[in-house]
């Protein structure tokens, strides 16, 4: 019974995890413009289906005769006619008729164990107020979001997402994706449909699959992951794939068959937390201080595997009993290159006080599957990373570094394995593993700097590999309502002495049972 | 002269048959927009069924028209003019559920026919877009009526004699009560839902 107790342990780090994954859902004004159910677009929201993939390429628009299926008119910018006297007008497009606002609220609820203060016990001499913070069972408010999409016509599409509330604070959120997309922009090279579009603004990047708009309580470990070296290395690098970004992206293609492609450029987006050592600030929230622009790039390959050629290329297959989503295998890479920026007091070889900038090189690669039988999708990301390691060097004689040496790599790889079965409309099954595999996660824990040891005691990893299992199932009470659980078998724990590899705990692990309930309006 | 008397034979026998049928009109209350009034079964008499096939077509994400009355062993055809993919299917007929059935996929432009053999009310259903709903009546007997904006309704050339007549509304219970028809007969329902 205690062990059994014991598997119900979160950190709050978690439920922040969990309150900030997610950061829109599905689109009410869709609902209201189209006069449709949210289920034409989403299987078990925000999770879309072929049609809402094919919906979100042609621009948030039906991918044919569109204006057929609008049930409120959009509001003209200016009659159709005034294309004939460009440039001696302004290029006429539309507004939706009615203003495309759909707002997300969710909560939640998660249960703790007894063994939830492990390390906060450990800590209380240091700080009696840190005693058993943690709460054995708590309510949380989650976010209430706003969020804006849909077309100005001429196949300018836009999208802006903001978090008015997070975790019951007003204007503790933020911009989620604020961007417009020119679709098809190909056409003027003459290009064929759909092979070249181009976005403006913040946006998440083209990942496999989006943290942004996940269906799942809690986010992809491995989208989450930063780069942040041992006690031995110099790499502080906060950037993680899901952070959003701004920039410019071309893409092209269809998510729901054949080729997907999509280029980013992107401001720098690396402020992390000081490393060892005489820093100046960090550079936290220090988008770019260069000329120097990451670049993300992705390309995938769907093959729907019908053996009927038109139905297959179709954006749903024709079933017997209807209209369904593709049987398909989809592979997928994705690369990103960029800069982790760090700075330093130094001094020049005159010994004058310099301010030293790190540009470290660091790049993420990963591959991708996804294949879907039915209501039936298994997925998974694979995912490396590799930060240059840029040594701060301190000449003999002198107090300050003068400049880097190269210094041994930081890395880490992982990635998800995600089976999601849809038993009924209104009821989706999720199993779910989670692996990470940061050397620095352990060493950061362990901490054994003989030379430099905290105040107080280490909360670790008990190995570098962190696997996460966590099992779920989703329930829709109507289509834009809906309430999930989730529990997490999540890696164990340990406490150490400072400076030393002397346990103060077992290990433990910090299991969760988390329920949420949101709905979108 | 033998012509003639034939004549005034078959004039007699029109304005007799003419003189045995009667009207059922009347109003369906308790219950806004659209209702079906029809008789469920006349005893004694074949009932020849159309050939023409009522045409329900899904355009714009909807089924048009909503609503469809036709006689039993109609044959109904069903039209995609949408560029999306949609289904046809229905959870029952009539309230008997063993007679689901589901017309499955086609594309645009392109039809698909049923027979419907049993009388009831058939709800029409699209399984990607649950938010389209349709209706066919199937009349047991060619004596049927849809009401007015007002709710009232006429059943033309119905022959005298007892029946039970029903009334539907889309959401409401079905009400069916006994009419004797000789010549102009009144019969108002009031429907909840």
């Amino acid at each position: 019974m205690r062990s059994h107790r014991g598997l119900f342990s979160v950190l709050c780090s978690l439920l922040v995890l969990i309150v900030l994954s997610g950061t829109s859902a599905a689109i009410p004004a869709f609902s209201r413009q189209y006069g449709t159910s949210c289920s034409t677009c989403h299987i078990d929201f925000p999770k879309l289906n072929d049609f809402g993939k094919a919906f979100k390429d042609a621009g948030f628009k039906f991918p044919k005769d569109d204006e057929s299926f609008i049930k409120v008119p959009p509001v003209l910018l200016g009659a159709p006619a005034n294309k004939e006297l460009f440039p001696r007008s302004i290029w006429p497009g539309t507004i939706p008729g009615l203003p495309p606002v759909g707002l997300r609220y969710n909560h939640f609820f998660q249960v703790v164990s007894a063994n939830r203060n492990n390390f906060n016990l450990q800590n209380t001499a240091a700080d009696p107020a840190l005693s058993q913070f943690i709460p054995r069972t708590d309510f949380q408010s989650g976010l209430f979001s706003i969020f804006m999409a849909g077309n100005f016509g001429s196949d300018i599409a836009f999208w802006v997402d903001d978090d008015i509330s997070v975790g019951g604070s007003g204007g503790a959120g933020g911009l989620g994706d604020g961007y417009l997309k020119f679709v098809n922009v190909g056409h003027f090279l003459k290009l064929p449909t759909d092979a070249l579009s181009l976005r403006f603004g913040q946006f998440e990047l083209d990942l496999p699959f989006s943290p942004a708009r996940s269906w799942n309580l809690s986010g992809w470990d491995i989208y989450d992951q930063p780069s942040i070296g041992s006690s031995t290395q110099n790499v502080n690098n906060a950037f993680a794939l899901s952070s959003a970004a701004q920039g410019v992206e071309i893409s092209g293609g269809h998510q729901y068959r054949g080729y997907h492609y999509s280029l980013a450029i992107v401001n720098q987006n690396t402020g992390g937390t000081p490393g060892s050592g005489a820093n100046v600030p960090p550079v936290v929230s220090y988008l770019s201080d260069s000329n120097f622009k990451d670049i993300y790039g992705r390309f995938s390959y769907r093959f729907n595997l019908e053996r009927d050629p038109a139905s297959r290329n179709e954006i749903q297959a024709a079933g017997t009993a209807g209209p369904r989503d593709h049987t398909y295998l989809s592979l997928g890479t994705l690369y990103f290159y960029g800069r982790s920026v760090q700075r330093f007091q130094g001094q020049d070889s005159g010994g004058t006080p310099v301010v030293l900038t790190a540009r470290e090189p660091f790049y993420r690669v990963g591959g991708d599957f996804s294949f879907n039988y039915h209501t039936f999708n298994v997925f998974g990301q694979f995912l490396y990373g590799r930060d240059q390691n840029l040594l701060p060097s301190i000449p003999q004689g002198l107090p300050l570094p003068t400049g880097f040496v190269v210094g041994s790599p930081a890395h880490f790889s992982g990635g998800f394995l995600e089976a999601d079965y849809l038993v009924y409309p209104w009821m989706m099954t999720i199993m779910r593993w989670d692996r990470v595999n940061s050397t620095a996660d352990f060493l950061n824990g362990v901490g054994a700097d003989q030379n430099n040891p905290p105040a107080s005691p280490y909360l670790s990893p008990v190995s570098s590999v962190r696997n996460r299992i966590t099992p779920g199932i989703q329930f829709l009470i109507h289509a834009n309502i809906k309430t999930s659980f989730e529990y997490q078998i999540r890696p164990r724990q340990i406490v150490y002495l400072p400076g030393t590899n002397t346990a103060l705990t077992s290990p433990f692990r910090t299991n969760s049972a988390v329920a949420g309930l949101e709905f979108v309006y | 002269m033998a012509r003639n008397l034939f004549k005034i034979g078959i004039v007699v026998l029109v304005i007799s048959v003419a003189a045995s049928a009667g009207n059922i009109s009347g109003k369906v209350s308790g219950v806004s927009g659209e209702s079906v009034v029809y008789v469920d079964v006349v005893q004694g008499k074949t009932l020849s069924v159309p050939s023409e096939h009522p045409l329900i077509d899904q355009k714009g994400l909807m089924f048009t028209p909503h609503l469809t009355v036709v006689q039993v062993g109609t044959t109904v055809d069903f039209l995609n003019s949408d560029s999306v993919a949609h289904n046809v299917f229905w959870t029952s007929v009539g309230g008997n559920k063993k007679l689901t059935h589901n017309l499955g996929t086609w594309p645009k432009g392109e039809k698909r026919s049923f027979k419907f053999d049993n009388p009831g009310a058939v709800p029409l259903l699209c399984n990607v877009h649950p938010e389209m709903a349709g209706y066919i009546i199937v009349s047991p007997t060619p004596y049927y009526a849809t009401t007015d904006k007002s709710g009232s309704f006429k059943i033309e050339n119905v022959p005298d004699g007892s029946y039970t007549v029903s009334a539907w509304h889309e959401g409401a219970k079905s009400q069916s009560k006994p009419v004797v028809v000789a010549g102009d007969t009144k019969a108002d329902f009031t429907l909840s839902k």
